[in-house]
């Protein structure tokens, strides 16, 4: 029962933010309404379990790369006339009509029959909580994964930031 | 039995050709005329020392040279073989080749050009030993192309005069459509016996009907290459070659390879005597067509050219009716004769600076008593009025026509009623005819170079040759009295040492008999009556009319039978037929493929066309990158979208 | 009440599918160049949701826990990819902004035939 609230609650909120991203002119509203979106995905991803996770949402994603895209935005710094205003194209309506049916093909397939139901869902919080017991989603659990089955990605995906870092240094100086 | 040095009777002549032909520019004049000759005269003394060696013991000399390709079940080499057939026709090439050759040292004194006519010379040798003794169609093939090759080479020697280099076209084209003929019917002998060994295909049993075809074929190819009807229009205009080229392949040698090829081949064509029939027939109308032509043309090649034609037409005659070895004889007598007759009508030529009008000749008797006299006694051969070389040879092939029995199976319709037993006595008759007319534009040609008086222009001084052309035509002279042996009739040189030398028992065993059998033993003698007399009553003729009078002979006939005349000194307009049929409509044909495929449908289509297909896809393509990033990201949605559905809804 | 008492995947799935619509759409429909790369957080956002629900509601039950906590290691990776992506093009935005001045997509078609 509480979950059902929680889930509606955040589910909203989620989507009342996401909108709010994509519909406002003024970018520093847009990346406020995106840190307000992140958040409540972080609260859906502890529904989910996902303890680590919904921290790491927070402190990375809502913390840094939000803080980062502020940044920007306050760096170029763009007055109201600069803006520009929304012009409407063919391409846009197609555009439009392809990401309709994309949403309406997930749903069918999510919400269709052919839909399996596993184990865990039926709901027993015995199962649940002796999942959580064991430390599903937690930091140790999640850890080993990362570090015993995928250190390979892991490693990679450090060389990645690395390169990012430079990349993101030499390309926005200008001269180096 | 296996030898070893046969190879080198065609390689001498080509490596001699070889030489002449990449360095003898450079070489002197006496090196050249050395090699080609040197060549020539190798080549003939080792046939003469194989001819020697053939006897009971060795009747065949056989040489695999080597292996030239296998493919599947056909494999081709280049092997030779000498029997008593080809290593006689070997001693003829060479021999008379080889005197051709000193004959041409004096005639081509002053041409800039001599080491590439040696060149040429000596390649026509190789190539001509080639199909003479090669062992199966193959490489007899390789020589008959080649001879081909180097007539027209030799024909178109002078081909800066567009005429002349015409003509050298016009020989080997109407060569090619025979050789067509010829490798059809190489294909149906290897489809039918299996290899192209000819002593293969003469010993293998073929039903009627592949044999007729396959012989049919053959014989297309020797029409056009020995210049019987329809494919001799190449022959009188071959004259525009140098006259010992005349003398040596349009006389004694390349036109006879139709001949040999049918000798050569005896055992397939007796196996058809429908076919042999068409020989036959073809011969005898050749004969008498080209003889017609020969009375009322006034160049002396020209004369002799269809002189040529006809008498080939008697070889035919003779090898179609079954007497294998009266057609070849013929072939022997006549290289000898019609050579003397052609390097005869050379030194008159080379004497009179170029003059090659009868008209304009005459009374040469007092200027070129060798020429003279060599020519008389040739002319005497090819007539028939006395009994030398050339009486006995063409007399043989009449009398074999006469009493054939090749025919007495051939019926016109299928129920069997008329059987073809009277076509030998028709062609003996239609053959005698023709050597009447022989007898009489031979004798006019003579009359009307070496007797009367001289018509000619002041100017020109008629001149006697010299002896390096001379001596030739001494030897071949008396070549053509002293081939008389050959022909001896076997009643005469019964059990004496003679016997051996005549062409008949010389050549016993070689050749097919056909399906009726030989003739019945017949007695020559009425054959040589009637023989004497048609040769004297064209004498005769052409006496009256010729001798005392000289042109004034020919406006008597002209006024007599000018509709007649006038075709005939027009060759009976053949060639213009042969225009109007063949040749524009082939040139009509070429344009207009000209025009519709290549214009329009090669270059617009496909030169044209392709680029102009790609150059309109690349701007359709190039409308995908405008730089909208906006339409990039829209099109990026939608691909998104389709796999969504690809993955989703179609699994 | 009944009905979220299954507790099942479905809700969390179409709820990723709403927010990647948005994201898409946001990324088709406007022209702010800074706009285009939050809506495609918004985007990686909905796909981590979905591995995190398939994570907690798998397909196939009976397997190790380890199998099923391989969604949040690609959850973990992909918040470290977005991280680095979205800085590499803000910089190239800066970087763009330099000479034009502009920050709208549909401005920037000089890349062309």
């Amino acid at each position: 029962m509480a979950e059902a609230i929680l889930f509606y609650l955040f589910a909203i909120g989620a989507l009342a933010a996401g909108t709010q991203v994509i519909f406002r002119r003024n970018p520093i509203y847009g990346a406020l309404s995106l840190v307000g979106a992140l958040f409540f995905l972080s609260g859906i991803y502890v529904l989910l379990a996902a303890h680590l996770i919904a921290i790491l949402q927070i402190i990375v994603y809502a913390g840094a790369v939000m803080v980062l895209f502020v940044f920007v935005i306050m760096l170029l710094n763009l007055k109201e006339e600069e803006l520009g205003e929304q012009r409407i194209t063919v391409w846009k309506g197609v555009g439009l009509a392809a990401v309709v049916a994309s949403f309406g093909v997930i749903a069918w397939r999510a919400l269709g029959p052919a839909f399996p139901q596993g184990a865990l869902m039926q709901g027993d919080r015995r199962v649940d909580n002796a999942l959580l017991v064991a430390g599903f989603g937690g930091v140790k659990t999640v850890g080993r994964i990362l570090y015993l089955a995928s250190i390979l990605p892991f490693e990679v995906t450090s060389l990645l930031l690395l390169v990012a870092v430079v990349a993101a240094v030499v390309v926005a100086k200008g001269r180096i | 039995m296996e030898v070893t040095w046969l190879h080198l009777v065609p390689l001498l002549p080509l490596i001699g050709a070889a030489i002449c032909g990449l360095v003898g520019k450079w070489l002197p004049k006496g090196w050249v005329y050395a090699v080609a000759l040197a060549s020539v005269l190798l080549s003939f003394l080792i046939g003469l020392r194989a001819f020697i060696g053939l006897g009971e013991q060795a009747p065949l000399f056989h040489e695999l040279w080597f292996n030239w390709f296998s493919a599947g079940s056909l494999r081709v080499d280049m092997a030779f073989s000498f029997d008593r057939l080809s290593g006689a026709l070997t001693l003829v090439v060479t021999g008379v080749g080889f005197l051709i050759h000193v004959y041409s040292v004096g005639y081509m004194e002053e041409d800039p050009g001599y080491w590439r006519y040696f060149s040429y010379l000596n390649l026509f040798i190789a190539a001509m030993m080639t199909l003479v003794l090669g062992d199966n169609l193959v490489a007899m093939f390789v020589g008959w192309e080649g001879v081909g090759l180097c007539s027209y080479l030799l024909i178109g020697f002078w081909f800066t005069d567009e005429e002349k280099a015409y003509a050298g076209r016009k020989a080997f084209i109407v060569n090619r459509i025979g050789d067509f003929g010829f490798l059809i019917g190489i294909f149906i002998l290897f489809n039918q016996v299996g290899t192209v060994g000819i002593a293969q295909i003469n010993s293998a049993v073929l039903p009627l009907g592949v044999a007729s075809i396959a012989a049919l074929c053959l014989f297309i190819g020797a029409t056009g290459k020995s210049a019987q009807l329809p494919l001799y229009i190449w022959l009188p205009d071959a004259m525009a070659g140098p006259t010992p080229v005349s003398a040596l392949i349009h006389a004694a040698t390349m036109v006879t390879a139709g001949v040999y090829m049918v000798a050569r081949l005896s055992h397939l064509y007796v196996s058809a005597p429908g076919v042999m029939a068409v020989v036959a027939v073809v011969g005898v109308l050749t004969a008498l067509w080209s003889a017609l032509i020969a009375t009322s043309q006034n160049d002396i090649k020209k004369v002799l050219a269809y002189s040529t034609v006809s008498q080939l037409g008697f070889m035919f005659i003779g090898v179609g009716v079954g007497a294998f070895f009266a057609g070849t004889m013929h072939l022997v007598t006549h290289a000898f004769f019609k050579a003397c007759l052609f390097l005869g009508s050379g030194a008159v030529i080379h004497g009179l600076h170029g003059e090659q009008d009868i008209q304009r000749m005459g009374g040469l008797r007092k200027y070129l008593p060798s020429t003279r006299t060599t020519f008389l006694v040739a002319t005497i051969a090819i007539t028939g009025i006395l009994p030398i070389s050339g009486f006995f040879s063409k007399d043989e092939i009449l009398g074999q026509a006469l009493h054939t029995r090749a025919f007495s199976f051939l019926t016109l319709t299928p129920d069997g009623s008329t059987r073809l037993t009277w076509l030998g006595p028709l062609i003996y008759a239609v053959g005698s005819f023709s050597a009447f007319l022989t007898s009489f534009y031979m004798w006019r040609c003579y009359f009307l170079t070496f007797s009367g008086e001289y018509r000619g222009p002041e100017s020109v001084h008629p001149h006697e040759s010299p002896s390096v052309m001379t001596l030739p035509l001494w030897i071949l002279a008396a070549l053509s009295v002293i081939g008389l042996v050959l022909g001896l009739p076997q009643a005469w040189v019964h059990g004496t040492g003679l016997q051996h030398w005549t062409w008949e028992h010389f050549t016993d065993g070689v050749f097919s008999r056909p399906r009726g059998g030989a003739p019945e033993e017949f007695s020559p003698y009425l054959g040589y009556g009637i023989a004497l007399i048609v040769g004297w009553a064209g004498w005769a003729c052409s006496y009256a009319l010729y001798f005392k009078r000289g042109l004034a002979g020919d406006e008597l006939l002209t006024a007599r039978i000018h509709v007649l005349r006038g075709a005939l000194a027009n060759k009976l307009y053949v060639d213009e037929l042969y225009d109007f049929l063949v040749v524009r409509p082939f040139w009509a044909l070429a344009r207009g493929l000209f025009r519709l495929v290549d214009a329009t449908l090669i270059d617009g289509l496909f030169v044209n066309g392709i680029p102009t297909l790609i150059a309109w896809v690349g701007a359709m393509a190039r409308r995908f990158q405008n730089g909208d990033v906006q339409r990039y990201l829209a099109v990026t949605a939608l691909g998104v979208a389709a796999l969504l559905y690809v993955f989703l809804v179609r699994g | 009440m009944d009905f979220f008492h299954a507790h099942q995947a479905q809700h969390y799935l179409v709820l990723a599918a709403m927010l990647f619509a948005l994201g898409a759409a946001g990324v088709v429909l406007r022209r702010n160049a800074i706009i285009v790369l939050m809506s495609i957080e918004v985007m990686l956002n909905a796909v981590n949701l979905t591995f995190l629900a398939f994570s907690r509601f798998p397909l196939v039950p009976n397997s190790p826990m380890g199998s099923f906590l391989s969604g949040h290691a690609a959850v973990f990776f992909v918040i470290a990819t977005a991280a680095a992506e979205a800085s590499v093009g803000l910089a190239i935005i800066i970087a763009v902004f330099r000479s034009r001045t502009s920050v709208n997509v549909d401005e920037f078609d000089t890349l062309k035939l």
